[in-house]
């Protein structure tokens, strides 16, 4: 749904995107990483019509991207707030018809998520009597209400408690459900893995890494395992099939962290350790979208 | 509903639904009719005056003439010694003493006035005037003039100001009420600007401090976004401006009906034209001093052409609104907070308080001098020095440059302001400089 062919945005002296080609399957949730001042808001700012690029081009939905394009897109910047002084009905009416919403669509679609997000009756606050989290689901609504087909969220949950940012999570899901296409810019390893299904890595303006989350995280298997035992064997003697990475050996368990040496596999460790002591565990430690960021991008700098 | 519409409605509804808009709305037309209607109050109260009794103590043998008691004053000459009168002062219905020592007619030195109070600045100078006078008087007779044509050397002059009109026509004019005029439409002219221009800036700081301006430039272009502020401020400024004239006027009606009745303003009217048509009244000259102001003021009020002047007044403030309200915006944009704004705004107050100072003393002095005529052109300064120069009047072919080129003016300010604006309202902590808003103008958006 979202095609990016090398996309170029250089800001005076400091070149924020350098080429950066993406593109976005329809129906997904799309996550968009990268350290601090890679580019993310940059690119996004791009797809949301703020900027133009230099050089390169946006296709949605087969089209070069456009200004009617932007009443099918919601967006959740980072740096978000709104009218302090204003009443959260009247400020989210005002945000929903400036997307193209009539006044009484509008009202009605309103009043459905403040019900279903339980501030029903928060119409007459005023943004100042929220607390930040308040503020944070009233933006929510604010970004999802005229029903964009693409949806860009940028840090959505910083400011949530766990409760609310499970709600906002659950609404995520039900929306991608639908037929949502979202992209998510976040450095919150833990839910890009509870949620995306294809990640982009950007670092220094360039993007490093992108692919289905799952074939990325195929890709940096290192044989590492989880192996654990019941009874006496001394696992030196298998030293020729795997090294011991980390030993948590407790009173009546063997725990044992291993990395598999090339061309041996699992099966090998078994029929090594088979004849000796009852296996309880043998799984493989799969990484991280922590440790796969963490290692893309020490290893670029 | 289109979005620009939109955002002028809101910036719009949500200034005028301010209770300070509303208290300032109100109050200021109630003080400004209390104020007229306290000085037409005090002009009337005025001509009853204050009436002052002063014992002339007269030492000077030389002076054979005598001062003549005024509507003001009463002047008795007592034979007592300077020093007897100061002892018994307090129990005489005296309120000041006025010594005549011996002088030379030709150097008049040493008159001194005593009281228990200290006269004021006009008192003093009546006095002062007409001892000068009597001392005239003798001086001319001792030149061998007969009194008889002493007194009818007397003149009262009154210049009726008269313009020559377009058509050739006579019209009523007043210096005093064109320069009272224009001075308060200058005055207003530079409080709207100010105001309004400095509410945009502060509305624009105020998105951006809010962080909301992002959310806003993902659905509308940040022209619009611009645009829809500055016009819908200026909605709240005209609002207010003719709330401020339909008040001002109905309230200063009532309060001058009401403070000093309707029969006593006609017949003062009335008794005041035969006044001026009528040469021998001269006797008491400081009746028709005071009293004409005010309604020679009331007259050329009404022969000045009020409509065109609101007219103008509205065109100008528009013009010289959007010409300075776009650089107020821009400098919001490039700014965190409004602690931020000072280097910003000296540039751009400087040309305004320039064109306010020197519209209030050199055009009102010479309104059609050159450098009335520059400062009624350049857009920086025309929207001041226009309205101030108005109400003498202004050729046509002037006034529509003027408005031509603040036209041109603020075509050109919104263009500079809303590139600089468009980067600007994204750049969060970081210091801005002047130079670097220079180089927003080469950025690609």
């Amino acid at each position: 749904m979202l095609i990016i062919n090398n996309i170029v945005k250089q800001y005076a002296a400091h070149r924020a995107l350098d080429d950066v080609s993406l593109r976005v399957e329809k129906g997904k949730i799309f996550g968009l990483l990268g350290p601090n001042g890679a580019g993310k808001t940059s690119l996004i700012r791009i797809i949301t019509q703020i900027t133009a690029p230099d050089s390169g081009e946006v296709i949605f939905n087969g089209e070069r991207l456009n200004v009617k394009h932007i009443s099918q897109i919601g967006y959740l910047p980072e740096e978000r707030g709104l009218y302090k002084k204003m009443e959260i009905g009247e400020q989210v009416l005002y945000l929903a018809r400036l997307k193209g919403l009539s006044t009484p669509e509008a009202t009605k679609r309103i009043r459905y998520w403040f019900e279903k997000l339980d501030m029903a009756d928060w119409w007459n606050k005023k943004v100042e009597d929220l607390s930040k989290g308040m503020q944070q689901k009233v933006q929510f609504v604010a970004t999802v209400l005229h029903k964009p087909e693409l949806i860009i969220l940028d840090e959505p949950f910083s400011g949530f408690d766990p409760v609310n940012a499970d709600v906002i999570k659950n609404e995520i899901l039900e929306l991608n459900k639908e037929g949502a296409t979202f992209i998510f810019s976040t450095h919150r390893m833990e839910s890009v893995e509870e949620l995306c299904d294809n990640i982009a890595l950007i670092h220094k303006s360039k993007k490093i890494l992108d692919g289905p989350m799952a074939e990325i995280k195929a890709q940096y298997r290192n044989n590492t395992y989880w192996l654990e035992y019941q009874g006496e064997y001394n696992f030196e003697n298998a030293r020729e099939i795997f090294e011991v990475l980390e030993n948590t050996t407790t009173a009546h368990k063997t725990r044992l962290k291993i990395k598999i040496r090339e061309h041996r596999n699992a099966n090998q460790v078994l029929s090594a350790l088979l004849p000796y002591v009852s296996i309880n565990r043998l799984d493989e430690v799969i990484p991280t979208m922590n440790d796969i960021f963490i290692e893309k991008v020490t290893q670029q700098s | 509903m289109n979005k620009i519409l939109l955002i002028i409605q809101r910036e719009y509804l949500s200034r005028v639904k301010k209770k300070s808009f509303i208290v300032m709305t109100l109050l200021t037309p109630i003080i400004i009719a209390s104020f007229y209607g306290l000085i037409i109050y005090f002009s009337i109260e005025g001509v009853k005056g204050t009436h002052s009794k002063v014992a002339v103590v007269n030492n000077n043998k030389t002076l054979t003439e005598q001062l003549a008691s005024t509507k003001n004053i009463s002047y008795t000459y007592v034979n007592q010694s300077l020093e007897d009168m100061k002892a018994s002062f307090k129990k005489t219905d005296y309120d000041y003493i006025l010594y005549l020592p011996p002088f030379e007619l030709s150097e008049p030195k040493g008159i001194q006035l005593l009281g228990t109070k200290q006269a004021g600045l006009s008192l003093n100078g009546r006095i002062s005037g007409d001892v000068e006078n009597m001392i005239r008087n003798q001086k001319l007779k001792a030149s061998g003039i007969a009194q008889s044509d002493l007194d009818g050397l007397k003149t009262n002059v009154d210049i009726d100001n008269k313009k020559i009109g377009e058509s050739g026509k006579e019209e009523d004019s007043s210096a005093g009420a064109s320069t009272i005029i224009g001075t308060v439409a200058g005055i207003l002219m530079f409080m709207f600007i100010m105001l309004y221009g400095i509410q945009v800036m502060r509305g624009v700081i105020e998105e951006k401090t809010s962080r909301i301006i992002e959310i806003m430039i993902s659905s509308v272009k940040p022209f619009q976004l611009m645009m829809g502020k500055i016009v819908g401020i200026a909605l709240v400024g005209l609002t207010q401006f003719i709330l401020w004239i339909v008040l001002t006027a109905s309230i200063s009606t009532i309060a001058v009906t009401t403070l000093v009745g309707k029969d006593e303003l006609k017949q003062r009217t009335s008794s005041m034209n035969i006044k001026a048509k009528d040469g021998s009244t001269i006797n008491t000259p400081m009746t028709s001093a005071v009293d004409s102001p005010v309604l020679s003021m009331q007259k050329s009020l009404a022969s000045l052409p009020l409509t065109k002047i609101i007219l103008v007044f509205i065109f100008f403030f528009i013009g010289g609104y959007l010409f300075y309200s776009a650089l107020y915006a821009a400098i919001g944009s490039a700014v965190d907070s409004e602690t931020e704004t000072q280097q910003f705004m000296m540039p751009v107050m400087m040309p305004l308080l320039v064109g306010y100072a020197l519209s209030l003393s050199v055009v009102t002095n010479d309104p059609y001098g050159p450098v009335a005529f520059w400062l009624s052109m350049i857009p920086f300064t025309s929207p001041i020095a226009m309205v101030v120069r108005l109400p003498y009047g202004v050729p046509d072919w002037q006034l529509a440059l003027s408005m031509l080129i603040l036209v041109v003016g603020f075509v050109g300010t919104v263009w500079l302001a809303s590139r600089i604006y468009q980067v600007g309202i994204l750049m969060y902590g970081k210091k801005t400089s002047l130079k670097e808003m220079i180089k927003w103008f080469a950025y690609k958006n």
